[in-house]
Protein backbone atom coordinates (compact mmCIF):
# COMPACT_ATOMS: atom_id res chain seq x y z
CA UNK A 1 0.00 0.00 0.00
CA UNK A 2 2.79 2.57 1.02
CA UNK A 3 4.60 1.69 -2.27
CA UNK A 4 1.64 2.04 -4.41
CA UNK A 5 0.95 5.29 -2.70
CA UNK A 6 4.88 6.42 -3.33
CA UNK A 7 4.87 5.42 -6.74
CA UNK A 8 1.32 7.45 -7.16
CA UNK A 9 3.20 10.27 -5.67
CA UNK A 10 6.50 10.24 -8.10
CA UNK A 11 3.49 9.79 -11.17
CA UNK A 12 1.62 12.89 -9.55
CA UNK A 13 4.53 15.29 -9.35
CA UNK A 14 5.31 14.76 -13.16
CA UNK A 15 1.88 14.80 -14.06
CA UNK A 16 2.10 18.27 -12.20
CA UNK A 17 4.55 19.49 -14.18
CA UNK A 18 3.13 18.49 -17.57
CA UNK A 19 -0.27 20.32 -16.50
CA UNK A 20 1.67 23.68 -15.83
CA UNK A 21 2.90 23.86 -18.92
CA UNK A 22 -0.38 23.55 -20.40
CA UNK A 23 -2.60 25.60 -17.81
CA UNK A 24 -0.13 28.45 -18.13
CA UNK A 25 -0.57 28.54 -21.95
CA UNK A 26 -3.78 28.20 -21.37
CA UNK A 27 -4.59 30.60 -18.67
CA UNK A 28 -2.69 33.54 -20.57
CA UNK A 29 -3.91 33.38 -24.05
CA UNK A 30 -6.73 31.23 -24.19
CA UNK A 31 -5.14 28.98 -25.89
CA UNK A 32 -5.24 24.89 -25.53
CA UNK A 33 -2.42 23.26 -27.10
CA UNK A 34 -2.95 20.01 -28.28
CA UNK A 35 -0.06 19.74 -29.56
CA UNK A 36 1.70 19.81 -26.13
CA UNK A 37 2.40 15.90 -25.47
CA UNK A 38 3.62 15.34 -29.50
CA UNK A 39 6.20 18.33 -28.95
CA UNK A 40 7.13 16.66 -25.67
CA UNK A 41 7.97 12.89 -27.66
CA UNK A 42 10.12 15.39 -29.92
CA UNK A 43 12.02 16.12 -27.26
CA UNK A 44 12.39 12.24 -26.02
CA UNK A 45 13.10 11.62 -30.28
CA UNK A 46 16.08 13.95 -29.92
CA UNK A 47 16.76 12.99 -26.80
CA UNK A 48 17.23 8.90 -27.68
CA UNK A 49 18.65 9.60 -31.07
CA UNK A 50 21.29 11.87 -29.90
CA UNK A 51 22.71 9.62 -27.42
CA UNK A 52 22.77 6.82 -29.74
CA UNK A 53 25.06 9.22 -31.81
CA UNK A 54 27.43 9.27 -28.80
CA UNK A 55 26.08 12.43 -27.22
CA UNK A 56 25.97 12.04 -22.69
CA UNK A 57 22.73 11.67 -21.18
CA UNK A 58 23.06 15.24 -19.72
CA UNK A 59 23.64 17.00 -23.22
CA UNK A 60 21.21 15.17 -24.90
CA UNK A 61 18.80 16.00 -22.54
CA UNK A 62 19.60 19.05 -22.41
CA UNK A 63 19.61 19.26 -26.58
CA UNK A 64 16.13 17.90 -26.40
CA UNK A 65 14.28 20.55 -24.07
CA UNK A 66 15.90 23.10 -25.74
CA UNK A 67 14.39 21.42 -29.29
CA UNK A 68 10.66 21.16 -27.55
CA UNK A 69 11.07 24.77 -26.64
CA UNK A 70 12.20 25.98 -29.86
CA UNK A 71 9.54 23.88 -31.41
CA UNK A 72 6.38 25.32 -28.75
CA UNK A 73 7.84 29.22 -29.90
CA UNK A 74 7.56 28.41 -33.55
CA UNK A 75 4.55 27.25 -32.80
CA UNK A 76 3.30 30.70 -31.28
CA UNK A 77 4.93 32.98 -33.61
CA UNK A 78 3.66 31.53 -37.00
CA UNK A 79 0.67 29.14 -36.40
CA UNK A 80 -0.89 30.68 -33.81
CA UNK A 81 -0.84 34.28 -35.28
CA UNK A 82 -4.29 34.45 -36.56
CA UNK A 83 -5.66 32.74 -33.29
CA UNK A 84 -4.31 36.17 -31.07
CA UNK A 85 -6.91 38.04 -33.51
CA UNK A 86 -9.97 36.54 -32.18
CA UNK A 87 -11.81 36.55 -28.81
CA UNK A 88 -13.47 34.69 -26.23
CA UNK A 89 -14.87 30.94 -27.39
CA UNK A 90 -13.34 31.78 -30.89
CA UNK A 91 -9.81 31.70 -30.27
CA UNK A 92 -10.03 28.83 -27.48
CA UNK A 93 -11.79 26.75 -30.62
CA UNK A 94 -9.62 27.86 -33.49
CA UNK A 95 -6.47 27.14 -31.06
CA UNK A 96 -8.11 23.74 -30.68
CA UNK A 97 -8.13 23.02 -34.47
CA UNK A 98 -4.87 24.37 -35.03
CA UNK A 99 -2.88 22.57 -32.43
CA UNK A 100 -4.57 19.50 -33.05
CA UNK A 101 -3.65 19.92 -36.69
CA UNK A 102 0.21 19.98 -35.47
CA UNK A 103 -0.01 16.98 -33.42
CA UNK A 104 -0.98 14.62 -36.30
CA UNK A 105 1.48 16.43 -38.37
CA UNK A 106 4.14 15.62 -35.98
CA UNK A 107 2.94 12.58 -34.82
CA UNK A 108 2.88 11.40 -38.53
CA UNK A 109 6.63 12.51 -38.93
CA UNK A 110 7.47 10.59 -36.06
CA UNK A 111 6.22 7.26 -36.99
CA UNK A 112 7.39 8.33 -40.50
CA UNK A 113 10.93 8.65 -39.48
CA UNK A 114 11.59 7.23 -36.45
CA UNK A 115 9.18 4.35 -36.12
CA UNK A 116 11.06 2.11 -32.95
CA UNK A 117 12.37 4.82 -31.74
CA UNK A 118 11.94 5.23 -28.11
CA UNK A 119 13.53 6.97 -25.16
CA UNK A 120 14.67 5.23 -22.17
CA UNK A 121 17.08 6.81 -19.37
CA UNK A 122 18.99 4.11 -17.17
CA UNK A 123 19.68 5.80 -13.86
CA UNK A 124 21.93 2.92 -12.65
CA UNK A 125 22.40 3.56 -9.42
CA UNK A 126 21.13 0.82 -6.74
CA UNK A 127 17.57 1.03 -5.63
CA UNK A 128 17.38 3.19 -1.86
CA UNK A 129 14.71 2.17 0.95
CA UNK A 130 12.82 4.76 2.51
CA UNK A 131 10.51 3.87 5.29
CA UNK A 132 10.65 0.34 4.44
CA UNK A 133 9.71 0.51 1.10
CA UNK A 134 12.45 0.02 -1.68
CA UNK A 135 12.43 2.89 -4.16
CA UNK A 136 14.13 2.73 -7.29
CA UNK A 137 16.91 5.03 -8.38
CA UNK A 138 15.22 6.27 -11.27
CA UNK A 139 12.20 7.27 -9.72
CA UNK A 140 13.61 9.04 -7.03
CA UNK A 141 16.17 11.33 -9.58
CA UNK A 142 12.90 11.72 -11.30
CA UNK A 143 10.99 13.05 -8.33
CA UNK A 144 13.87 15.55 -7.14
CA UNK A 145 14.33 16.92 -10.38
CA UNK A 146 10.88 17.45 -10.40
CA UNK A 147 10.27 18.72 -6.74
CA UNK A 148 13.49 21.12 -7.88
CA UNK A 149 11.65 22.42 -10.88
CA UNK A 150 7.85 22.70 -9.24
CA UNK A 151 9.95 24.60 -6.63
CA UNK A 152 11.68 26.52 -8.66
CA UNK A 153 8.39 27.46 -10.62
CA UNK A 154 6.68 28.64 -7.64
CA UNK A 155 9.61 30.89 -6.36
CA UNK A 156 9.46 32.41 -10.18
CA UNK A 157 5.70 32.94 -9.98
CA UNK A 158 5.59 33.90 -6.34
CA UNK A 159 8.19 36.08 -6.13
CA UNK A 160 9.76 37.34 -9.46
CA UNK A 161 8.87 40.98 -11.51
CA UNK A 162 8.55 38.89 -14.66
CA UNK A 163 6.54 35.57 -12.60
CA UNK A 164 4.26 38.42 -11.55
CA UNK A 165 3.68 39.88 -14.40
CA UNK A 166 2.76 36.68 -16.09
CA UNK A 167 0.37 36.01 -13.52
CA UNK A 168 -0.90 40.04 -14.13
CA UNK A 169 -1.50 38.93 -17.90
CA UNK A 170 -3.27 35.58 -16.61
CA UNK A 171 -5.23 37.85 -14.13
CA UNK A 172 -6.45 40.78 -16.10
CA UNK A 173 -4.72 41.68 -19.46
CA UNK A 174 -5.96 45.19 -20.09
CA UNK A 175 -4.76 45.51 -16.46
CA UNK A 176 -1.22 44.18 -16.91
CA UNK A 177 -0.99 46.18 -20.04
CA UNK A 178 -1.96 49.19 -18.24
CA UNK A 179 1.00 48.81 -15.87
CA UNK A 180 3.43 48.14 -18.65
CA UNK A 181 2.93 44.52 -19.18
CA UNK A 182 3.80 43.56 -23.05
CA UNK A 183 1.41 40.26 -23.14
CA UNK A 184 3.37 39.34 -26.44
CA UNK A 185 6.35 39.19 -24.51
CA UNK A 186 5.14 37.42 -22.22
CA UNK A 187 3.21 35.17 -24.64
CA UNK A 188 6.76 33.90 -25.98
CA UNK A 189 8.40 33.25 -22.65
CA UNK A 190 5.56 30.95 -21.00
CA UNK A 191 5.33 29.12 -24.65
CA UNK A 192 9.37 28.67 -24.29
CA UNK A 193 8.90 27.71 -20.51
CA UNK A 194 5.76 24.93 -22.06
CA UNK A 195 8.78 23.60 -23.68
CA UNK A 196 10.87 23.19 -21.52
CA UNK A 197 8.62 21.52 -19.10
CA UNK A 198 7.37 19.24 -21.48
CA UNK A 199 10.69 17.98 -22.36
CA UNK A 200 11.70 17.83 -18.44
CA UNK A 201 8.42 15.50 -18.25
CA UNK A 202 9.75 13.51 -20.80
CA UNK A 203 13.30 13.11 -19.50
CA UNK A 204 11.92 12.22 -16.18
CA UNK A 205 9.48 9.75 -17.55
CA UNK A 206 12.25 7.93 -19.04
CA UNK A 207 14.07 7.40 -16.21
CA UNK A 208 11.53 4.79 -14.86
CA UNK A 209 9.98 3.33 -18.02
CA UNK A 210 10.66 3.67 -21.92
CA UNK A 211 8.90 7.08 -23.13
CA UNK A 212 7.73 5.53 -26.97
CA UNK A 213 7.07 7.88 -30.02
CA UNK A 214 3.14 6.93 -29.90
CA UNK A 215 3.07 8.87 -26.12
CA UNK A 216 2.63 12.29 -27.52
CA UNK A 217 -1.80 11.54 -27.69
CA UNK A 218 -1.66 10.48 -24.19
CA UNK A 219 0.70 13.39 -22.23
CA UNK A 220 -1.49 15.65 -23.89
CA UNK A 221 -4.78 14.22 -22.76
CA UNK A 222 -3.10 13.72 -19.16
CA UNK A 223 -2.16 17.15 -19.06
CA UNK A 224 -5.52 18.09 -20.20
CA UNK A 225 -7.17 16.51 -16.94
CA UNK A 226 -4.93 17.68 -15.02
CA UNK A 227 -5.75 21.32 -16.30
CA UNK A 228 -8.76 20.88 -15.92
CA UNK A 229 -9.48 19.37 -12.96
CA UNK A 230 -6.64 22.02 -11.12
CA UNK A 231 -8.82 24.68 -12.91
CA UNK A 232 -7.77 26.38 -15.86
CA UNK A 233 -4.86 28.93 -15.83
CA UNK A 234 -3.99 27.89 -12.10
CA UNK A 235 -0.46 26.77 -11.16
CA UNK A 236 -1.32 25.32 -7.76
CA UNK A 237 -4.51 23.55 -8.56
CA UNK A 238 -1.93 21.93 -11.54
CA UNK A 239 -0.11 20.45 -8.93
CA UNK A 240 -2.43 18.90 -6.73
CA UNK A 241 -4.30 17.59 -9.50
CA UNK A 242 -1.30 16.17 -10.40
CA UNK A 243 -0.86 14.61 -7.35
CA UNK A 244 -4.57 13.35 -7.04
CA UNK A 245 -4.45 11.96 -10.37
CA UNK A 246 -1.40 10.33 -9.90
CA UNK A 247 -1.83 8.62 -6.94
CA UNK A 248 -5.71 7.84 -8.46
CA UNK A 249 -3.14 5.78 -11.61
CA UNK A 250 -1.01 4.17 -9.26
CA UNK A 251 -4.03 2.75 -6.85
CA UNK A 252 -6.47 1.91 -9.74
CA UNK A 253 -2.93 0.09 -11.88
CA UNK A 254 -2.55 -2.08 -9.03
CA UNK A 255 -5.90 -3.25 -7.54
CA UNK A 256 -7.81 -3.44 -10.73
CA UNK A 257 -5.54 -3.07 -13.46
CA UNK A 258 -4.03 -1.09 -16.06
CA UNK A 259 -6.30 -1.54 -18.40
CA UNK A 260 -9.04 0.56 -16.72
CA UNK A 261 -6.38 3.25 -15.54
CA UNK A 262 -7.64 5.70 -17.97
CA UNK A 263 -11.45 4.62 -17.26
CA UNK A 264 -10.47 5.80 -13.98
CA UNK A 265 -8.80 8.70 -14.35
CA UNK A 266 -11.30 10.39 -16.68
CA UNK A 267 -13.93 9.03 -13.87
CA UNK A 268 -12.10 11.31 -11.66
CA UNK A 269 -11.40 14.27 -13.49
CA UNK A 270 -15.69 14.40 -14.55
CA UNK A 271 -16.66 14.01 -10.68
CA UNK A 272 -14.22 16.87 -9.61
CA UNK A 273 -16.29 18.56 -12.47
CA UNK A 274 -19.59 18.07 -11.47
CA UNK A 275 -18.31 18.90 -8.29
CA UNK A 276 -16.46 22.27 -8.63
CA UNK A 277 -17.30 23.25 -12.38
CA UNK A 278 -14.17 25.77 -12.30
CA UNK A 279 -11.87 22.92 -10.76
CA UNK A 280 -9.69 23.17 -7.57
CA UNK A 281 -8.57 26.39 -8.15
CA UNK A 282 -9.88 27.97 -10.81
CA UNK A 283 -8.62 31.89 -11.43
CA UNK A 284 -11.75 32.64 -13.41
CA UNK A 285 -15.08 30.84 -12.30
CA UNK B 1 2.63 68.14 -22.25
CA UNK B 2 -0.54 66.51 -23.45
CA UNK B 3 -1.93 67.61 -27.09
CA UNK B 4 -4.83 66.22 -28.71
CA UNK B 5 -5.69 67.02 -32.04
CA UNK B 6 -8.42 66.41 -34.12
CA UNK B 7 -9.15 62.79 -32.47
CA UNK B 8 -11.38 60.63 -34.32
CA UNK B 9 -11.78 56.75 -32.86
CA UNK B 10 -14.38 54.14 -32.36
CA UNK B 11 -15.08 50.51 -32.26
CA UNK B 12 -14.05 48.51 -35.58
CA UNK B 13 -15.95 50.75 -38.62
CA UNK B 14 -18.55 52.86 -35.73
CA UNK B 15 -17.11 56.17 -35.14
CA UNK B 16 -18.25 57.63 -31.36
CA UNK B 17 -15.62 60.44 -31.13
CA UNK B 18 -15.37 62.64 -34.28
CA UNK B 19 -12.70 65.31 -34.41
CA UNK B 20 -11.94 65.95 -30.32
CA UNK B 21 -8.79 68.45 -29.58
CA UNK B 22 -8.08 68.88 -26.01
CA UNK B 23 -4.73 70.27 -24.03
CA UNK B 24 -3.37 69.50 -20.65
CA UNK B 25 -0.68 71.57 -19.77
CA UNK B 26 1.68 70.77 -17.19
CA UNK B 27 0.83 70.50 -13.50
CA UNK B 28 -3.13 71.35 -14.64
CA UNK B 29 -5.84 69.45 -13.65
CA UNK B 30 -8.40 69.09 -17.02
CA UNK B 31 -12.22 67.65 -16.36
CA UNK B 32 -13.85 65.91 -19.16
CA UNK B 33 -17.59 66.09 -18.26
CA UNK B 34 -20.45 64.93 -20.49
CA UNK B 35 -23.38 62.30 -20.17
CA UNK B 36 -23.50 58.63 -20.30
CA UNK B 37 -22.40 57.15 -23.58
CA UNK B 38 -21.18 60.99 -24.77
CA UNK B 39 -17.73 59.28 -25.86
CA UNK B 40 -15.45 60.25 -22.52
CA UNK B 41 -14.18 56.63 -21.97
CA UNK B 42 -13.71 56.02 -25.60
CA UNK B 43 -11.90 59.53 -25.83
CA UNK B 44 -9.40 58.13 -22.65
CA UNK B 45 -9.12 54.92 -24.23
CA UNK B 46 -7.71 56.32 -27.49
CA UNK B 47 -5.46 58.81 -26.40
CA UNK B 48 -3.83 54.98 -23.62
CA UNK B 49 -3.45 53.07 -27.14
CA UNK B 50 -6.96 50.61 -26.02
CA UNK B 51 -8.57 51.66 -29.35
CA UNK B 52 -7.28 52.70 -32.79
CA UNK B 53 -6.81 56.52 -33.22
CA UNK B 54 -8.24 56.72 -36.68
CA UNK B 55 -7.79 59.76 -37.54
CA UNK B 56 -5.80 63.34 -35.51
CA UNK B 57 -2.89 62.90 -33.30
CA UNK B 58 -1.92 62.48 -29.90
CA UNK B 59 1.34 64.12 -28.84
CA UNK B 60 2.66 63.97 -25.36
CA UNK B 61 6.03 66.17 -24.46
CA UNK B 62 6.28 67.01 -27.89
CA UNK B 63 6.07 63.34 -29.59
CA UNK B 64 3.05 61.44 -31.16
CA UNK B 65 1.84 58.94 -29.00
CA UNK B 66 -0.85 57.55 -31.43
CA UNK B 67 -2.22 54.09 -31.66
CA UNK B 68 1.32 53.32 -29.48
CA UNK B 69 1.18 49.90 -27.80
CA UNK B 70 -0.90 50.15 -24.12
CA UNK B 71 2.42 49.16 -22.59
CA UNK B 72 4.43 51.66 -24.10
CA UNK B 73 2.56 54.67 -23.59
CA UNK B 74 2.16 53.50 -19.64
CA UNK B 75 6.11 53.47 -19.98
CA UNK B 76 5.95 56.96 -21.39
CA UNK B 77 5.21 58.32 -18.36
CA UNK B 78 1.21 57.79 -18.68
CA UNK B 79 -1.11 56.30 -15.87
CA UNK B 80 -4.70 55.24 -16.76
CA UNK B 81 -7.29 54.71 -14.05
CA UNK B 82 -9.90 52.80 -15.86
CA UNK B 83 -13.16 53.33 -14.57
CA UNK B 84 -13.76 49.23 -14.33
CA UNK B 85 -10.68 49.51 -12.35
CA UNK B 86 -8.71 46.39 -13.97
CA UNK B 87 -7.16 45.53 -10.79
CA UNK B 88 -5.11 42.44 -10.48
CA UNK B 89 -8.01 39.89 -8.24
CA UNK B 90 -6.32 36.92 -6.86
CA UNK B 91 -3.20 39.09 -6.21
CA UNK B 92 -2.65 40.87 -2.73
CA UNK B 93 -2.35 45.22 -2.58
CA UNK B 94 0.98 45.00 -2.11
CA UNK B 95 1.52 42.85 -5.41
CA UNK B 96 -0.82 45.03 -7.55
CA UNK B 97 1.04 47.90 -6.25
CA UNK B 98 4.28 46.34 -7.00
CA UNK B 99 3.18 45.53 -10.96
CA UNK B 100 2.22 49.12 -11.12
CA UNK B 101 6.04 49.58 -10.86
CA UNK B 102 6.75 47.13 -13.74
CA UNK B 103 9.15 46.81 -15.66
CA UNK B 104 11.09 47.95 -12.19
CA UNK B 105 11.14 46.94 -8.69
CA UNK B 106 8.94 49.42 -6.50
CA UNK B 107 10.72 52.37 -5.45
CA UNK B 108 9.98 52.29 -1.31
CA UNK B 109 9.57 56.37 -1.40
CA UNK B 110 6.53 55.90 -3.80
CA UNK B 111 4.99 53.00 -1.84
CA UNK B 112 5.02 55.55 1.25
CA UNK B 113 3.63 57.86 -0.84
CA UNK B 114 0.83 55.68 -1.90
CA UNK B 115 -0.07 54.60 1.78
CA UNK B 116 0.38 58.01 3.27
CA UNK B 117 -2.47 59.20 0.55
CA UNK B 118 -4.38 55.96 1.13
CA UNK B 119 -3.77 54.44 4.62
CA UNK B 120 -6.48 51.86 4.32
CA UNK B 121 -4.17 50.05 1.75
CA UNK B 122 -1.25 49.85 4.44
CA UNK B 123 -3.46 47.98 6.16
CA UNK B 124 -5.04 45.90 3.89
CA UNK B 125 -1.25 44.91 1.93
CA UNK B 126 -1.76 41.22 2.34
CA UNK B 127 -5.44 40.95 1.41
CA UNK B 128 -6.86 39.72 -1.98
CA UNK B 129 -8.01 42.68 -4.38
CA UNK B 130 -10.78 40.75 -5.40
CA UNK B 131 -12.17 40.90 -1.88
CA UNK B 132 -11.73 44.15 -0.94
CA UNK B 133 -14.98 46.93 -1.40
CA UNK B 134 -15.55 49.46 -4.04
CA UNK B 135 -14.18 52.40 -2.30
CA UNK B 136 -10.53 50.28 -1.15
CA UNK B 137 -10.35 49.12 -4.76
CA UNK B 138 -10.64 52.42 -6.45
CA UNK B 139 -7.78 53.61 -4.15
CA UNK B 140 -5.96 50.58 -4.73
CA UNK B 141 -5.98 51.28 -8.53
CA UNK B 142 -5.04 54.87 -7.90
CA UNK B 143 -2.11 53.94 -5.81
CA UNK B 144 -0.60 51.15 -8.58
CA UNK B 145 -1.29 53.60 -10.94
CA UNK B 146 0.99 55.95 -9.22
CA UNK B 147 4.02 53.09 -7.96
CA UNK B 148 5.00 54.15 -11.57
CA UNK B 149 6.40 58.00 -11.06
CA UNK B 150 3.62 58.90 -13.89
CA UNK B 151 4.06 62.43 -15.11
CA UNK B 152 0.27 62.41 -16.20
CA UNK B 153 -2.36 60.62 -14.59
CA UNK B 154 -5.68 60.01 -16.68
CA UNK B 155 -8.51 58.54 -15.04
CA UNK B 156 -12.29 57.66 -16.18
CA UNK B 157 -15.14 58.18 -13.93
CA UNK B 158 -13.06 57.48 -10.74
CA UNK B 159 -16.17 57.52 -8.75
CA UNK B 160 -18.12 55.04 -10.48
CA UNK B 161 -20.46 52.58 -8.24
CA UNK B 162 -19.15 54.40 -5.28
CA UNK B 163 -21.29 56.23 -2.24
CA UNK B 164 -21.34 59.70 -2.07
CA UNK B 165 -19.22 60.43 0.88
CA UNK B 166 -16.46 57.74 -0.98
CA UNK B 167 -16.92 59.70 -4.35
CA UNK B 168 -16.44 63.26 -2.24
CA UNK B 169 -13.37 61.21 -0.46
CA UNK B 170 -11.99 60.18 -4.27
CA UNK B 171 -11.68 63.50 -5.09
CA UNK B 172 -9.83 64.58 -2.28
CA UNK B 173 -7.58 62.23 -2.84
CA UNK B 174 -6.87 62.99 -6.09
CA UNK B 175 -6.98 67.04 -4.80
CA UNK B 176 -3.85 66.44 -2.24
CA UNK B 177 -2.33 64.69 -5.42
CA UNK B 178 -2.51 68.10 -7.59
CA UNK B 179 -0.67 69.95 -4.47
CA UNK B 180 1.82 67.44 -5.10
CA UNK B 181 2.66 68.95 -8.74
CA UNK B 182 0.45 66.08 -10.47
CA UNK B 183 -0.84 66.75 -13.98
CA UNK B 184 -4.53 65.70 -13.99
CA UNK B 185 -7.02 64.73 -16.76
CA UNK B 186 -10.21 63.12 -15.27
CA UNK B 187 -13.81 62.40 -17.40
CA UNK B 188 -16.93 62.69 -14.97
CA UNK B 189 -20.24 62.92 -14.71
CA UNK B 190 -20.58 64.13 -11.33
CA UNK B 191 -19.87 67.56 -12.39
CA UNK B 192 -19.64 69.57 -9.42
CA UNK B 193 -16.97 67.20 -7.60
CA UNK B 194 -15.03 67.30 -10.98
CA UNK B 195 -15.41 71.16 -11.14
CA UNK B 196 -14.08 71.54 -7.24
CA UNK B 197 -10.74 69.71 -8.56
CA UNK B 198 -10.23 70.99 -11.81
CA UNK B 199 -8.65 74.51 -13.54
CA UNK B 200 -10.30 73.89 -16.50
CA UNK B 201 -13.68 71.63 -18.19
CA UNK B 202 -14.09 70.56 -21.37
CA UNK B 203 -17.74 69.27 -22.25
CA UNK B 204 -18.23 65.99 -24.48
CA UNK B 205 -21.49 65.50 -26.55
CA UNK B 206 -22.19 62.96 -28.85
CA UNK B 207 -18.48 62.50 -29.30
CA UNK B 208 -17.62 65.97 -30.01
CA UNK B 209 -16.89 69.22 -27.81
CA UNK B 210 -19.30 71.80 -27.20
CA UNK B 211 -17.87 73.93 -24.83
CA UNK B 212 -14.54 74.56 -22.85
CA UNK B 213 -13.35 76.89 -20.38
CA UNK B 214 -11.82 77.82 -16.88
CA UNK B 215 -14.02 75.60 -14.42
CA UNK B 216 -15.57 78.48 -12.93
CA UNK B 217 -17.17 79.98 -15.88
CA UNK B 218 -18.83 75.81 -16.62
CA UNK B 219 -19.89 76.81 -13.60
CA UNK B 220 -21.77 79.45 -14.19
CA UNK B 221 -22.78 78.53 -17.92
CA UNK B 222 -26.29 78.48 -18.22
CA UNK B 223 -26.65 75.23 -20.38
CA UNK B 224 -24.02 73.02 -18.43
CA UNK B 225 -26.28 74.22 -15.02
CA UNK B 226 -29.28 72.75 -16.82
CA UNK B 227 -27.66 69.52 -17.83
CA UNK B 228 -24.95 68.68 -15.25
CA UNK B 229 -25.58 70.66 -12.19
CA UNK B 230 -29.53 69.95 -12.06
CA UNK B 231 -30.51 74.09 -12.07
CA UNK B 232 -33.93 74.54 -14.03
Amino acid sequence: MTAVIFDGLVLGLQFGLLGVGLTVVYGMGGILNLAYGSIAVVAAVVMSVSMRAGLQAGPAVVLGILTAAGISLTLNSTVLKPVYRRRGEDRVLLSLLLTIGVAFIIDGLLVWRFPIEALGLNVGWEPVSIIGVRMRAGSLLASAITLLVGGSLIFFFRATTTGKAVRSVIQDEVGARLCGVNPAAVRTLIFALSGVLGGIFVATQAMTSPVPISAGFEFTITALLVTVVGGLGSIRGAFLAGLILGIVNAMSSFYIGSYITTIILLAAAALTIVLRPSGLFGERA
Amino acid sequence: MLEVSGLSTGYDSHVVVLGVSVDVREGEAVAIIGSNGAGKTTFLRAICGLLPVSAGDVRYEGRSIANLAVHKVARAGISFVPAERHLFPEMSVAENLALGAFPNRPDPDQQSLVFDLFPRLAERRRQAAGTMSGGEQQMLAVGRALMSRPRLLILDEPTTGLAPRLASQAYESLAALRTLGMTILVAEQQVPLVLGLADRGYVLENGAIQLEGPSAELRDNPTVQRAYLGVV
